[in-house]
């Protein structure tokens, strides 16, 4: 399949980049890897006028810790992320999602975290070719007005399958978007829209350029499934927190549960997590009962758009919240 | 056993290097001067009547040199027999599958050519369309083909008496449904096709296919021009699988184009067309009923299968019987009855495949597994006891010569470590056996056989010409290693010109498994009459009698005598200086009953050789998830002899890939309204290297009398036998006989569940 014709850009600045941002807007597509924006464009699902390369932004690339925070520069590559001792000592569902993304060719040579983030969401129904939207109408996500993955939506119910994403949501990070003669802060957890059409609220003169992973202490952990053992998107994927209490070490004081590919975003379960609260590192009962509320609330929001069958992905949400909540208490342990 | 100096070695291919180094030419790779692009316009519909094609806008279009609808084919249709002609190249009436042939263009570029097609503007008509073969038979909607009443394609009916009766003779009789989807090839090479009419209007052609005599036929009638006007030239191509033995219609439209701009016009299918517009597998419903006796013995079996056969009849009737035919090779069954219904949906049209009817053999051998755990029957014994024997007739009245089930059995039992394994394992660990046969060959008429000339050159090298097609088995390099065997000579010394229609004599094609077999055997004899002519020269010069020669590394010497010798060089230009030329030619023809008949008379020797093979496979499920690791997988196949058991090894492994860690884990369309919803290589899922398991390799040999150096059929025995033997494994690990196939983690879990809840 062809590429469709573009301009390409080489910004050697940040500043160069966030100038460019500026000027050209929605015309504008950020290239920091391409693993996600290429194939999209390949298959007519967007045509920007110009792409903007992050190529020579050398100063994006980094993994520091300051203070009680691991700053990571949005086009590091997926490969220097897993091969950071600091990330995988205080940081470990970042790694262990890493770990999964792509091929180990695609780690090193192509796919960068920024770009992991910001992968556009996906869904059977739209990430296909010119040919095989045509000959129906066209649905939300597409320009259209219906949702071929679930009846009657108003809304686009395209999936989030960003491994990255839902580890560090987990984590509790926080993103940097800069733009020109500007930079923000957001949770990352509040930087998703409720629509699949754009998912991410962020707008279009604004680049990705930190990410901000808190590392107060506790272990983290990441689960995923999916149906071959590279090169293959979640179908159902888990993030979790526990954090432990000062005073007693087997005690969880805090947990965050994240579950990711069922929904639009990475979903983050304050609720159900809340229940771990105090209890104990081996109490795999308490863990059970989080992970099948996590799933009863995720499968409100599941629609079968990104392979294996709804009931199972469904089922898989508890099975994997579960086992990231074992895995992270025994590393917490240890 | 051999004396042979290169047949029987482990030699690395001859294409090899080129392939690994990026240097082998594929069709899209080539370019002529003044080429031009061509796309095809496919119907968006399922089922639509074509109202109107609107041309205009696109013709206006700078760059666009041409554009052919169906009003430029003159109404031409293909099938495979005449009694299946049924697909028109390009559609005039309606469009039956989304992805249907509806206008052709040829452009200066790409660019040009698909901005064409969006121009191509198509009123339809929508017709209310079916998308399973028990809904299309009981569709009271417009017919898919007019002419074929409740959408029934192909009915083979095969009987050989008894049934009824015996089946009230058995001890046990179980009756089980199974079903599977339709699968994907995926060859490496997406399809590709670049045509031109030289300045004799002659037609030349380069693309991947199965045999290039099956390409040439039919463009000869569909142009009607001579046979020897169409010249389908050798290219390197990127796997076959049996889902490039036909014609396509992209061969014809890209052919049309080339003729109506006078310009060479290239197509290059995108992965999406290569899934949706060549070939499918056969989705299946299969029943078998099966009676034994007390022992395990079978004898009686009926067996009804509906096919989806998508749009159009393709290969229609021989893909409706092979999946039977295969299993009634591996086992012998006191009698028969089949009934095969191949029937038309508005979905791809489907042809052969690798691995044809895995849920009909899997079902198959399912049963016989829970037939065997009633009777309290090892299933390595029930097979032992069920298992062809060499020199019987299959119940279709095959004689089976060589024949080495057996063997293939206890080695891989011994291999696998069955016996410590068995009934011993932990829980949600299993092993399973498949076993299974294929024909070296299909009853093809007049295309049946293969020719080979072979001519020496001053410099003591041989140029051998074979119509024998490489899709990537390693056809070309078992051409070689038998020409260089016979004639004593080097592989380097052999110079191949093959797969070529206008250099080389008819060939039935690499599909039926019939290379080495008939086209081998075709260069095994010229290259045999070579050295004939060789030795009498030869004689004369050593002063002894040419039946005491032999020929090896270039040189012709005295047989027990080996220090008197001279150099096969010095031979060919002695013979020239004596004004005689050193070739030969030689053929092969397959002595297969000419009266059997896929559908008509489905009775007779159907080709002089079957392979066998059995795969063992240790599993571990993850109860939690489903999900299976695959721990080991043995695979022994009688293969006669292996020529090269290097080549051979790769064949089985590759086998173990597409039958079972794809073909029975994880391969399998999404559909929505007859769109494929996962056509590319990211969503479908095939396995990639690290996904694969330890693989054992037993190569079982039988030497066939027929065969050339005894070998048969090698590989293909081991992609379906896998195929049985990981679904085998997997309902060993869990307890519950599996009926729906590819086993995927969802119906593993369910089945879990469903066991224990009833359990509970």
């Amino acid at each position: 399949m062809r590429l469709p014709r573009f301009d390409y850009l080489g910004p050697d600045t940040l500043d160069e980049a966030l100038d460019l941002l500026a000027t050209h807007r929605e015309e504008a597509k950020i290239l920091a890897g391409g693993t996600d924006l290429l194939v999209r464009m390949k298959k007519g699902l967007l045509t920007p006028k110009f792409l903007i390369s992050l190529k020579a932004l050398n100063e994006l690339s980094y993994i520091k810790k300051e203070n009680d925070c691991i700053k990571i520069g949005a086009r590091t590559s997926i490969a220097d992320i897993i091969a950071s001792d600091l990330i995988q000592k205080q940081a470990r569902a970042l790694s262990q999602a890493c770990e999964k993304i792509g091929a180990v060719t695609i780690q090193h040579y192509r796919g960068t975290i920024g770009g992991n983030i910001l992968q556009n969401n996906r869904c059977h129904h739209y990430n296909q070719s010119d040919f095989h939207r045509s000959g129906r109408q066209a649905c939300h996500k597409d320009g259209g007005k219906i949702c071929y993955a679930r009846d009657a939506s108003d809304r686009c119910n395209s999936t989030c399958q960003s491994d990255g994403a839902t580890a560090l949501m987990a984590l509790g990070a926080k993103i940097v978007l800069a733009s020109k003669g500007h930079e923000r802060t957001v949770d990352l957890a509040n930087f998703y829209t409720t629509d699949g059409i754009m998912p991410f609220a962020i707008e279009s003169y604004e680049l990705l350029k930190e990410i901000i992973v808190p590392a107060e202490g506790g272990s983290s952990a990441y689960q995923r499934l999916a149906y071959r053992s590279a090169i293959d998107y979640p179908i159902v994927c888990a993030g979790v927190l526990l954090k432990l209490s000062a005073s007693q070490k087997n005690i969880i004081d805090d947990a965050r549960i994240v579950v990711g590919a069922m929904s639009r975003s990475p979903l983050f379960l304050a609720r159900e997590a809340s229940s771990l609260k105090g209890k104990k590192l081996t109490d795999t009962e308490a863990f059970k009962k989080a992970a099948d509320a996590s799933m009863n609330s995720a499968a409100a929001f599941a629609v079968h758009n990104v392979g294996a069958t709804l009931e199972y992905r469904c089922v898989m949400v508890s099975e994997m919240v579960f086992r990231a909540l074992k895995s992270a208490a025994q590393d917490a342990k240890a | 056993m051999s004396d042979y100096t290169i047949i029987g070695k482990r030699m690395p291919r001859v294409d090899s290097r080129a392939k690994v180094m990026g240097k082998a030419k594929f069709t899209a790779d080539l370019k002529l001067p003044g080429m031009l692009v061509g796309k095809i316009k496919r119907s968006p519909y399922a089922h639509a009547r074509i109202l109107n094609i609107d041309t205009s806008k696109a013709l206006a279009l700078p760059g666009v040199k041409a554009i052919v609808t169906g009003k430029d084919t003159e109404g031409v249709k293909w099938g495979v027999f005449a009694y299946t002609r049924d697909q028109q190249f390009i559609q005039t009436e309606k469009a039956r599958y989304i992805g249907d042939e509806v206008a052709g263009v040829a452009a200066v570029d790409e660019e040009t050519a698909l901005k064409a097609l969006d121009l191509i503007n198509v009123t339809y008509e929508e017709l209310p369309a079916v998308f399973d073969p028990m809904a299309a038979m009981a569709s009271q909607t417009e017919l898919i083909h007019e002419e074929f009443p409740n959408n029934i394609n192909i009915h083979v009916n095969i009987d050989t008496g008894h049934v009824d009766e015996n089946f009230e003779k058995s001890y046990y009789i179980r009756e089980d449904t199974f079903v599977a989807p339709e699968e994907s090839y995926f060859q490496a090479e997406p399809y590709a096709v670049l045509a031109r009419f030289d300045h004799d209007d002659c037609l030349e052609v380069w693309c991947p296919n199965g045999g290039p005599h099956m390409k040439s036929k039919p463009l000869s009638n569909s142009f009607k021009i001579p046979l020897h006007k169409v010249k389908i030239r050798k290219i390197a191509i990127g796997g076959a699988f049996g889902g490039r033995s036909e014609i396509c219609p992209a061969d014809y439209i890209c052919a049309l184009l080339a003729k109506k701009t006078n310009c060479p016009v290239k197509i290059v299918f995108t992965r999406e067309e290569n899934t949706i517009a060549t070939r499918q597998g056969h989705a299946m419903i299969t029943t078998h009923k099966t009676g034994v006796d007390k022992e395990g013995r079978v004898l009686a079996r009926e067996t009804t299968c509906y096919m989806d056969g998508g749009a159009y009849s393709s290969t229609g009737p021989i893909a409706t019987s092979v999946p039977f035919l295969s299993m009634e090779q591996a086992y012998r069954m006191g009698s028969v009855r089949y009934n095969g219904y191949r029937v038309y949906t508005n979905k791809p049209i489907r042809g052969m495949i690798r691995v044809h009817g895995r849920g009909f053999a899997c079902g198959l051998d399912t049963q016989l597994d829970m037939i065997a755990e009633h009777l309290g029957i090892d299933p390595v014994e029930m097979r032992l006891r069920n298992s062809r024997q060499p020199g019987e007739y299959t119940s279709t009245k095959s004689y089976v010569d060589s024949c080495a089930m057996d063997e293939t059995i206890h080695k891989a039992v011994e291999a696998s470590g069955w016996k410590e394994k068995w009934g011993k394992l932990p829980p949600f660990h299993g092993i399973g056996i498949g076993t299974n046969s294929v024909q070296t060959g299909f009853p093809m008429g007049i295309r049946g056989g293969s020719q080979s000339f072979i001519k020496f050159n001053e410099d003591g090298e041989a140029t051998v010409m074979s119509g024998v097609v490489d899709n990537g088995q390693g056809n070309d390099n078992m051409l070689v290693q038998i020409a260089a065997e016979e004639l004593g000579l080097l592989p380097e010394d052999i110079h191949l010109v093959s797969a070529d229609t206008e250099t080389t004599s008819s060939d039935p094609g690499s599909y039926s498994q019939v290379s080495t077999f008939v086209g081998g055997h075709a260069v095994k004899i010229a290259a045999a009459n070579c050295r004939e002519k060789l030795f009498e020269v030869a004689s004369k010069i050593l002063k002894v009698d040419p039946g005491n020669l032999a020929a090896k590394n270039r040189m012709i010497f005295v047989k027990d005598n080996p220090e008197k010798c001279v150099p096969i060089k010095k031979v060919v230009r002695v013979s020239l200086l004596n004004f005689n030329s050193v070739n030969a030619e030689g053929g092969y023809w397959p002595k297969v009953d000419m009266k059997r008949e896929w559908v008509s008379n489905p009775y007779g020797q159907m080709c002089e050789a079957f392979s066998f093979g059995t795969t063992i496979v240790e599993v571990k499920v993850d109860p939690d998830t489903g999900q299976v690791e695959v721990l080991q997988a043995t695979a022994a196949q009688d293969v006669g002899y292996a020529l090269n058991p290097l080549v051979l090894e790769g064949q089985f492994e590759g086998s173990v890939a597409m039958g079972g860690q794809g073909g029975m884990l994880t391969e399998y369309h999404e559909w929505k309204d007859g769109r494929c919803l996962n056509p590319t290589m990211l969503d479908y899922k095939l396995p990639l290297a690290c996904d694969m398991p330890k693989i054992k390799n037993i190569i079982v040999e039988s030497l066939d009398p027929k065969g050339p150096y005894g070998a048969k059929e090698a590989g293909m025995s081991i992609a379906m036998s896998a195929a049985q033997g990981y679904s085998a494994a997997v309902s060993n690990a869990i307890g519950v006989h599996m009926d729906s196939f590819p086993l995927t983690p969802d119906k593993i879990l369910a089945a879990i569940k469903k066991k224990k809840s009833k359990a509970d």
